[in-house]
């Protein structure tokens, strides 16, 4: 006999459970029914009672795509604020695309003076 | 018992409780012949008891009526939230029940009884240890371990209840079932399920 406790393996455990989930089950009785239909009766609402709804903003939600068209939604909203600000502001924005799309035109597309003064013929 | 079919079988019960919430008896009666056997016979396989199955199961579908005019479709599903609040019932039965009672531990192995009893006094205390040991796993683990072995719930079934990933689900079933193997440790041979 050991006298080291030992742990059930994985096996024995999936076969209590199994034992226990065969474990015959009774019906509900007759009384339980009846006392769950009292209950009801009990606490039923008046006929034409007023109900939660669910608020606009979560039925517009689902509508339009769900959680994740809202947040696609959000950026575009916020991207177009600040291009937004950019016109009334041509010293920030405009620098801010100066820095970015203007420098990678030129640098990469190699279109430096010469090539817009060859473009305009 | 015959009981009358009161409501369409494509009727969802989330439907059913908001013509409760308007007033509708019959949607109760629908409700109560559609959830009370499968929520008493959660409450059976937990607590292994007739009576308290019963008043579990009444306690939960009072607190559903109760409920009923706030619940928002869309929340969760009827099924899903009962299954919580009848696992919860059990939990906090069964460890008022271990508090009053003796430790498994304690007990005796019967001397030499005959065979019949001597298997039925295991097969108690099997499924009181099992029990107890499912109380004890965290919410998530004991709804996910319940779900699966009780219910036949698939992982991705388990993982829509939870609110979580199939993966999520399928840890949250073998960590129960580590925690179940850690809290039975040492009581192979006592219990009778070496094999």
């Amino acid at each position: 006999m050991s006298n080291t406790p030992r742990m059930p393996d994985r096996d024995e455990i999936d076969t209590l459970l199994d034992d226990l989930a065969k474990q015959s089950v009774p019906d509900p009785s007759d009384d339980l029914v009846a006392r769950v239909l009292a209950d009801a009766e009990a606490y039923l609402p008046p006929p034409g009672a007023v109900t939660a709804t669910v608020p606009w903003w979560r039925q517009i939600v689902p509508g339009i795509g769900g959680w994740g068209a809202v947040g696609g939604l959000l950026a575009a909203t916020v991207a177009g604020f600040v291009i937004g600000l950019g016109a009334l502001d041509p010293v920030g924005a405009d620098a801010l695309w100066s820095f970015g799309y203007v420098a990678y035109y030129d640098a990469d597309l190699g279109l430096d003076a010469f090539g817009w003064a060859l473009e305009g013929g | 018992m015959t009981m009358p079919l009161d409501a369409p079988p494509d009727e969802d019960d989330a439907a059913l409780l908001a013509r409760y919430a308007r007033g509708d008896a019959a949607a109760a009666r629908a409700l109560t012949l559609r959830l009370v056997p499968r929520v008493h016979a959660q409450a059976y396989r937990l607590l292994g008891e007739a009576t308290e199955a019963e008043d579990v199961a009444q306690e939960a579908m009072l607190r559903l009526w109760r409920i009923a005019p706030e619940w928002r479709s869309g929340d969760a599903q009827v099924s899903t939230w009962l299954y919580r609040v009848v696992a919860n019932l059990c939990t906090d039965r069964l460890r008022k029940r271990r508090r009053a009672s003796v430790a498994l531990d304690d007990v005796a192995e019967p001397a030499d009884p005959a065979q019949g009893v001597e298997a039925r006094l295991q097969d108690d205390a099997r499924h009181t240890a099992l029990r107890r040991a499912i109380a004890a796993l965290p919410e998530r683990q004991r709804l996910a371990l319940t779900m699966r072995h009780f219910d036949g719930a698939s992982n991705s079934e388990i993982a829509a209840a939870l609110g979580v990933s199939v993966e999520a689900a399928e840890s949250l079933t073998a960590r129960a079932k580590r925690a179940l193997a850690l809290a039975l440790r040492g009581r192979v041979g006592a219990l009778g399920y070496e094999g």
